[in-house]
């Protein structure tokens, strides 16, 4: 087997673990770690599926911020069905992306990633200053219907398992090269006949329903949101996980997620000398691993004889 | 009070700082092509200098005032130009132009220097004494003598940062490098070098604008944070890597938060800001004053 | 950084926050902003926590049904947000198995923790200000820190007595919950006292410019400003501004906390201000308690402490009374147990009360102390012990 599927092989044993524990672990914190977990694995997912176009979504935080809302509204105020909601949640901000998508990624590299950046920080302003949905305190009581509260983690990583699955299925299929295409050169690809923003903006619709489930199902884990929870920096913790676990390979955001959420945990209990290690556990990740975790796996890899996987460069900020 | 007055003092007060943050972030852009996210973080330290030092020198050194804070002023660059210096060999040095391997270095400095900050200096606000006193009208628009002082010195230093680009040797290589990276390096200009001194320069700027911060605000560890964002909207406004981009658009941003702050508030203000951002970006995808990115 | 290394070798001498604690220790939990912004309040409420559990565990612990425990605080960083507040609320629950939150600091995380609290059966302590975290429908959630409802009647009642000639008020305060909150509270307060509510203003927390707001507020010639919630530091910066504008009229900070912090941030334009919450721990009518726990604070912290790191302290000390009052671990009966019991804490002694104005008796009943800034000193105008804590303590 190649490395590339090597690393494939890994990703997805990961997630098989994180299922098993979600169904058999009878303590309440184990089911909690792995619920945190696979969402942040999903919200890595979402970002890097965007990035193989070669531009850093920071938006993702934004779609994360508009799905929660819109599935926190629809069970908590009109009493939907929970399954629904999540489903809406995700459909509402694919909406909002393609229009999104539509006027911005006519631009690209920086200027892409600073839109998107002020962008997301439009929304969480705009939450703040709406009263009806709870301005700055935020929105509380968004539960999950109580016969699912026991399997609630189990069907988050199901959920979040599926999802990665079409991300796989898209990226190594024909629509995955047409984005690497993109990214390596997209005035050769539009030079060939194909409407390089429509494919763009298909890509951030796809990562943004993506996202929206996410949100909705981290509001009704955490049963309280708030602006605050949908800063920028969802989409950076999200980056993080995908550059330290590597983000050539699709496994990586996996890797990086699960990593960095343990590793976040355990700094916890620093009180405030919290962001001093977590901050210094991200230089110090990328200095010694500039290919991340997947990077040091395929350099060991070709050390004992295999042979180098011709893997997607990554973003690069379109230059 | 004359309120139009008043309004372009406001603005003029808070957009002199905006401008100094703001080039050196521009700066950094135009030379590294990288968007340094851990600008703010040189600011809160030069800021965190001023305040530490402004009370302990002026007892120990029996000093006029002034003297004191050039003093702190001296030192604050000085531990910038440190911190910068080691950032850049242990970490940026390996990520010049990788916009995305640089955010998430300076992300995760930001966090760790957050830290760090709040280990040497503790996270109390600390309030500097004023320099000058006493309040001056300029056409019935009221500001301090202190203000005034500090906003004739960011101006002073953003026009020698601008003849030091226009006028030396090092100032054209700083250009030629930010307009054709490959085109300076066939004129022999080297790369590595030119950029460090960018960098050097560029959190010098935002060291400078945090040190003339701190005799008017209170600093803590976390005030470098509020100046980034709106840096942000100031060189995509101005265009990433536009020296005179930055400087307007820094005034512009100061002049929205002044009016759209007096008569509604300064989040509308903000959310004005961001919403004018992305219709510049629509119609002038490459900022007001950029030229085109390849 | 001598701090930092004694921590390190904290978690590494007790195994690195394991949950394999001594069996008879008793984890209690604080969840408080320690970076951003409000970095200071967490931090000063942290340190002052682990003095209260000092204090405890130096006079040879708690004593539960014939056992003694000793106590350990664990602090999280719950970033002023809910999201982070409810994570790490989670973590300490199910991982640290705690039962008491005895300090938790921010409205939104609060809000947050307590529907999580509430449900799991867990105690939660707290200084977050505003009804909507208090009342019948959150028995197991107690108030340690007088808030709006107790302390701006009068605030506002000395302001109207001491310049009868005011008539109008505009208020400033924090954009976010507490902000809000306070400002829903004081709106109502200064109506009741007949004073007209010209404008109600919000700002940024992260703001560090003023000079718009300053100047919209001197344009609309208040007779009274009120800066609400405003942290200190903010508070000075703002009325150093307004006094730069050219605005001279009664200066009042309903929910001020920290006066020298105002003091040195406003200077000169800061005397004259009427504050709610700036309880002097360094004057005369500061109890010995709290005057030591200052002097260490200043030493460590370099910083005096607020009402809100004293909650610290007082926390731990009300959980400390309520377990020994119910004999039990269990926080049901500890709850049930604490509206009954007088037990010591930083201000001397103290009971829980006010039911009459909440429905449930969960709000601390301590001092209410109006000060005033003259002359750069904090000066005390006006001093209420609550008839109710009279009665309790038999005088």
């Amino acid at each position: 087997m190649s490395n590339a599927k090597w690393a494939d092989v890994i990703g997805w044993a990961l997630l098989a673990v994180l299922l098993v524990l979600a169904l058999t672990s009878g303590d309440t914190y184990t089911l909690k770690v792995v619920l945190w977990i696979s969402l942040n694995i999903l919200a890595a997912a979402a970002l890097r599926f965007v990035m193989l176009t070669g531009e850093l979504n920071i938006a993702t935080a934004a779609f994360w911020g508009v799905g929660a809302y819109v599935a926190a509204i629809l069970t908590a105020w009109y009493k939907l069905p929970f399954f629904l909601s999540l489903l809406i949640g995700g459909l509402a901000p694919m909406l909002l992306s393609v229009l999104f998508g539509y006027v911005t990624l006519r631009t690209k590299g920086p200027y892409f990633m600073l839109i998107s950046f002020a962008f997301t920080e439009v929304l969480r302003l705009i939450y703040t200053q709406t009263e009806s949905i709870g301005g700055n305190s935020g929105m509380i009581g968004i539960y999950p219907p109580r016969w699912l509260d026991p399997y609630y983690s189990a069907i988050v990583v199901a959920i979040v398992a599926a999802l990665l699955a079409v991300f796989f299925w898209l990226e190594r299929g024909a629509f995955g090269k047409l984005l690497k295409a993109i990214q390596n050169n997209d005035a050769v690809t539009e030079s060939v006949g194909i409407d390089v923003l429509k494919m763009k903006v298909i890509c951030l619709a796809v990562a943004s329903f993506a996202a929206g489930v996410g949100g909705a199902l981290f509001a009704h884990a955490n049963r309280v949101i708030s602006p605050g929870d949908f800063s920028f920096l969802v989409a950076v913790y999200a980056l993080a996980y995908v550059k330290i676990g590597g983000e050539t390979q699709f496994s990586g955001a996996i890797i990086g997620a699960v990593l960095l959420t343990l590793l976040n945990q355990y700094v916890i209990a620093f009180g405030h000398y919290e962001h001093l290690f977590f901050g210094g556990a991200i230089v110090v990740a990328m200095l010694v691993l500039p290919n991340g975790l997947m990077g040091l796996f395929e350099r060991v890899a070709i050390a004992f004889g295999g042979t180098r996987e011709n893997a997607a460069p990554a973003a690069r900020g379109g230059h | 009070m004359d309120l139009a007055a008043q309004l372009l003092v406001n603005t003029l007060q808070i957009g002199s700082v905006y401008v100094l943050f703001a080039l050196g972030l521009t700066l950094i852009f135009g030379v590294m092509k990288i968007v340094n996210f851990a600008h703010g973080e040189f600011f809160s330290l030069a800021a965190l200098v001023v305040a530490v030092l402004m009370p302990v020198l002026a007892p120990a050194l029996g000093l006029p005032l002034w003297v004191d804070f050039l003093i702190a002023l001296a030192a604050a660059i000085g531990a910038v130009l440190v911190l910068g210096t080691l950032t850049y060999w242990i970490g940026f040095e390996r990520y010049l132009r990788d916009l995305v391997g640089s955010f998430i270095l300076s992300v995760g400095l930001i966090l760790f220097l957050q830290g760090v900050f709040v280990e040497i200096f503790t996270a109390t606000p600390r309030p500097v004494e004023p320099i000058v006193t006493g309040t001056i009208s300029i056409f019935g628009g009221r500001i301090t003598a202190q203000r005034l002082l500090i906003v004739a010195l960011a101006i002073t230093f953003t026009a020698m940062l601008y003849l030091v680009l226009q006028r030396t040797k090092l100032g054209k290589a700083l250009r030629a490098v930010a307009e054709d990276r490959e085109a300076a390096m066939l004129q022999g200009i080297r790369y590595r070098s030119i950029s460090f001194y960018g960098w050097l320069i560029g959190v010098s700027m935002a060291g400078l604008a945090g040190a003339l911060i701190a005799p008017l605000t209170v600093s803590q560890p976390a005030i470098g944070g509020d100046y980034l964002i709106k840096a942000f909207i100031i060189i995509i406004i101005g265009g990433l890597g536009s020296i005179p981009g930055a400087i307007f658009g820094g005034l512009l941003v100061a002049l929205i938060e002044s009016i759209f702050g007096y008569y509604y508030d300064l989040t509308i203000a903000t959310i004005i800001m961001f919403v004018l951002v992305m219709v510049f970006l629509l119609v002038r995808p490459q900022g007001l004053m950029g030229h085109v990115e390849r | 950084m001598t701090r930092l290394l004694r921590t390190l070798a904290l978690l590494t001498a007790t195994g690195f926050a394991s949950p394999a604690l001594a069996q008879d220790t008793i984890v209690l939990g604080v969840s408080a902003p320690l970076s951003g912004a409000a970095a200071s309040w967490g931090i000063g409420t942290d340190w002052a926590s682990q003095q209260a559990a000092k204090h405890i565990n130096d006079a040879g612990g708690i004593k539960v049904g014939g056992k003694t425990y000793k106590v350990e605080v664990r602090s999280v960083d719950n970033k002023y947000t809910a999201g982070d507040g409810m994570k790490t609320a989670e973590t300490l629950i199910s991982r640290d198995k705690v039962k008491i939150f005895t300090q938790s600091v921010g409205t939104a995380p609060v809000k947050a923790i307590q529907a999580l609290t509430e449900r799991e059966n867990i105690l939660l302590f707290t200084s977050a200000w505003g009804r909507s975290v208090k009342g019948p429908s959150f028995p197991l959630t107690f108030t340690i820190i007088n808030t709006p409802d107790e302390v701006l009647a009068p605030i506002y009642a000395t302001v109207k007595q001491r310049h009868p000639e005011v008539k109008n008020v505009l208020m400033l305060n924090p954009n976010d919950a507490s902000g809000q909150d306070t400002a829903k509270d004081a709106t109502k307060f200064w109506t009741e006292a007949g004073i007209k509510v010209l404008d109600s203003l919000y700002f940024e927390r992260s703001t560090t410019e003023f000079q718009p707001i300053a100047t919209k507020i001197v344009s609309q010639k208040p007779d009274i400003v009120d800066l609400g919630g405003t942290p200190p530091a903010n508070a000075g910066t703002v009325l150093k501004e307004l006094e730069v504008q050219g605005w001279k009229g009664v200066k009042v900070i309903g929910a001020g906390t920290g006066s020298d912090v105002l003091v040195r941030t406003g200077g000169t334009a800061a005397n004259g201000t009427y504050m709610g919450l700036a309880a002097d721990f360094d004057g005369p009518t500061a109890t010995e308690v709290q005057r030591k726990l200052n002097a260490g604070a200043k030493e460590v912290l370099k910083e005096s402490l607020n009402v809100i790191h004293m909650g610290g302290y007082d926390g731990v000390m009300a959980a400390k009374a309520g377990i020994e009052a119910a004999n039990s671990l269990d926080p049901q009966k500890i709850a049930e147990a604490l509206p009954k019991a007088v037990f010591d804490i930083s201000y001397g002694k103290a009971a829980f009360g006010s039911k009459d104005v909440y429905g449930t008796p969960q709000q601390l009943l301590i001092p209410i102390v109006v000060t005033q800034i003259q002359d750069g000193k904090t000066v005390e105008v006006v001093r209420i012990v609550p008839d109710e804590l009279k009665k309790r303590l038999g005088q």
